[in-house]
């Protein structure tokens, strides 16, 4: 009895777990290998078909196409979020007039509902009444308006904007934090050894701060790849195909043409592929742990 | 008594129901069958059979819809009902549209669907193949009001041959036309495709788009695109035809004249009512719901226009219908709500309260709408108005008309290519 006590106060976590993730997870992962559409939900019937819901969306060359809209919207997001994210932290590293209301001010995106967000930048991008083109035509630096998320060229360029924008704040947060760790005895010896800023910047900053940037790179990722409100919202995925990434094409799959068995294999891949750079992460810190 | 047609039998069954809901007194009821000429027995059996000793517990039937909030007229009615009923009342849940359609299949497949769901007309046709719905066939057959409907708004209530609705109301499309602009070049609203195509064009001067309209990459841009393909007097199984083709030609036409912005791809129609009162757009093709916004929002002269027509006229569908849920515990008390709406006094109250088009062409010879300027100019439109039903793929198949309009008006396409593209994938999902 006395050797079970310990177990019974996991229990609440484990059932948090259970309910919320590994639940939700395996059901989905079944639903992969099933042929799930509404009858189907409605009797329970819903007969195994193997692969044949991978094969489906491994063959559909929308979802081929979701793939590298995705691949664009995710490096394209976390880059710009990471490298202004980082200038940012840099500049507030130091404490000076303001800089405590001006991070608090910077924090905002994130606390935003991304509803708000995207909705608000649906309206700045507009081709007619857009923010974004009125100062720019203003300014004479283009002299047609652009449509922004009208044209399949550029629409992604939108929900990239914006969910930068949204972003900046976390890789800010994280990194700073990161900076504030290190010991400022560092930069003085360097400073006393005759090393520049950037010198400072490349073999103290950035070495000292590599498991920080690791977790922000690798967080940046998931987070970004699993975007959808903000390109639901902005563009629901259009004009054509141009901004269906692959938890649009899910979402599509499985509640527009209730196709669930072919929308859970599309997660499934999707979590896959974020595995495994998951994995590569933990890999690369244990590796790191080993070296200090 | 008034209804000699009516056998006495069938006319105490509907009493019967009523002494069940707490609308009649049991000692009324025992004196009209006295009345009616009904042994006390019989009508006791019979009573006995509607559930009603008269001593049922009250009943609160559950109501899911997406219609727009708030609206204190739909509240009204609820109680108004109550009144009606004492013994029934109604709890309505609002969902936003999306919301509502992502809920309904989990709801259902969990057992957890309300009494009565309040569902867009393109959407009934699924559910009811899906076995989501109760059938009422019988009880609309002996309730004897279906030839009173619109054949469009009851077309969209039927799925092979059985009844899974009531229609709750029902629009279609009009061109909205800012008369002072109209006045100013001396035109007059397009009565035909090169009418609109050349108006539009003569109206577009210096940040002012003759014509707007919405070609969002949802059913709502669907809803838009439809008047024009059925116009050509093309169909859904006739996408790549010479017609069908010549519906999407003319609305690149109008985009590459300049006419309309290409804003459109990510316009609601609400976005595009938005230019129109705001002076941006001469033209705006809308539903009657924009009504009371323009009413209150435009500073300028405007009237309504009937849909241009192409080989022939043609309009498109929209509304809600009143369905029951399957795994519904209160059936017939569902079905005597919906029944009691559709009243012809009931009807008409409500429909004109809240601004709605009336579902049944005798309602609609109501003096309110036929000398209203507006609505009247949607309703004439009602008998070219088409459902969208084309059986439970529809999702699918919208899919692909969106993808090909959005092709075609962004130059990712010519027409004819978009278009049988999109047959390609239509034509086998066709029922």
């Amino acid at each position: 009895m006395r050797a079970l006590t310990p177990y019974s106060f996991i229990i609440p976590a484990l059932l948090f777990l259970g309910i919320f993730l590994i639940y939700p997870m395996f059901t989905n992962l079944l639903y992969s290998v099933e042929r799930v559409d509404v009858g189907g939900l409605l009797t329970g019937v819903t007969p195994f078909v193997g692969l044949q819901n991978y094969q489906h969306v491994l063959g559909d060359p929308q979802f081929r196409s979701s793939v590298i809209i995705l691949l664009i919207f995710t490096a394209t997001c976390v880059t710009f979020q990471f490298i202004i994210g980082f200038l940012l932290a840099l500049l507030f590293k130091d404490r000076f007039p303001l800089s405590g209301p001006m991070r608090g001010v910077l924090m905002v995106p994130w606390l935003l509902p991304m509803v708000v967000s995207g909705t608000i930048f649906k309206w700045m991008l507009q081709l007619q009444n857009g923010l974004f083109n009125y100062v720019l035509l203003s300014a004479h630096l283009i002299h047609q308006p652009i449509a922004w998320l009208d044209d399949p060229h550029i629409a992604l360029a939108g929900p990239i904007i914006a969910n930068i924008w949204i972003g900046i704040p976390f890789n800010m947060a994280l990194l700073l934090a990161g900076l504030q760790s290190i010991s400022p005895s560092l930069y003085e010896a360097a400073s006393v050894d005759g090393a520049n800023l950037w010198h400072q910047f490349w073999r103290i900053t950035v070495p000292m701060m590599r498991s920080q940037i690791l977790a922000v790179l690798v967080l940046g990722i998931i987070l970004t790849s699993n975007v959808f409100d903000l390109i639901y919202i902005m563009t629901g995925g259009g004009p054509v195909n141009a901004t269906t990434t692959v938890p649009i094409y899910a979402y599509q799959s499985s509640f527009v043409f209730y196709d669930l068995g072919s929308g859970a294999a599309a997660t499934v891949l999707l979590f896959i592929v974020l595995v495994i750079i998951a994995s590569i992460y933990i890999a690369l810190l244990n590796r790191e742990e080993v070296r200090s | 008594m008034n209804s000699s047609s009516t056998p006495p039998l069938e006319i105490m069954r509907d009493l019967g129901t009523n002494v069940a809901h707490g609308k009649l007194s049991r000692r009324t009821f025992f004196e009209r069958a006295i009345a009616l000429g009904v042994s006390t027995s019989v009508a006791a059996s019979i009573l006995a059979a509607c559930g009603g000793s008269g001593s049922s517990g009250p009943v609160t039937l559950s109501l899911w819809h997406a219609l727009a909030l708030p609206d204190p007229n739909i509240d009204q009615l609820y109680k108004d009902f109550h009144s009606a009923f004492p013994n029934l009342s109604v709890q309505a849940t609002y969902y936003s549209y999306n919301d509502l359609y992502t809920k309904i299949v989990p709801a259902a497949a969990a057992g957890q669907l309300p009494d009565i769901l309040n569902i867009d007309n393109p959407n009934h046709q699924a559910y009811s193949s899906q076995g989501i719905l109760a059938d009422l066939t019988s009880k609309i057959s002996s309730w004897g009001q279906a030839s009173n409907y619109y054949k469009g708004p009851w077309s969209s209530t039927l799925w092979q041959g059985k009844n899974y609705g009531v229609p709750f109301e029902s629009n279609c499309l009009a061109i909205y036309y800012n008369v002072d602009m109209f006045n100013a070049a001396g035109l007059k609203p397009p009565t035909t495709w090169d009418e609109l195509r050349s108006v539009a064009k003569k109206l577009t001067t210096n940040g002012v788009y003759g014509y707007s309209m919405s070609l969002v990459k949802s059913e709502e841009g669907t809803f838009q695109f439809l008047p024009f393909l059925w116009q050509s007097g093309a169909d859904l199984s006739s996408l790549d035809s010479p017609a069908g083709i010549s519906a999407l030609q003319l609305l690149v036409d109008i985009l590459n004249d300049g006419s309309m912005t290409k804003d459109v791809l990510n316009y609601t129609q609400q976005d595009s009512i938005t230019q129109f009162i705001g002076g941006k757009a001469a033209m705006s093709m809308n539903g009657p719901w924009q009504l009371p916004g323009l009413k209150k929002g435009a500073t300028f002269k405007y009237a309504v226009a009937p849909l241009p027509v192409g080989t022939q006229a043609a309009n498109v569908l929209g509304g809600e219908n009143w369905t029951i849920s399957k795994t519904s515990q209160h059936v017939d008390e569902a079905w005597t709500f919906i029944q009691w709406t559709q009243g012809v006094a009931e009807l008409t109250k409500f429909d004109i309260a809240d601004g709605r088009l009336p579902t049944r062409s005798d309602i609609a010879q109501n003096p309110t709408w036929q000398n209203d300027p507006y609505l009247s100019v949607f309703i004439k439109q009602f008998p070219d108005a088409k459902a969208r039903a084309y059986g439970p793929n529809y999702p699918k198949m919208s899919a692909a008309i969106q993808t090909a309009f959005q092709s075609a008006l962004t130059g990712q396409s010519s027409a004819a290519a978009a278009m049988q593209q999109a047959a390609s994938i239509v034509k086998p999902l066709l029922p």
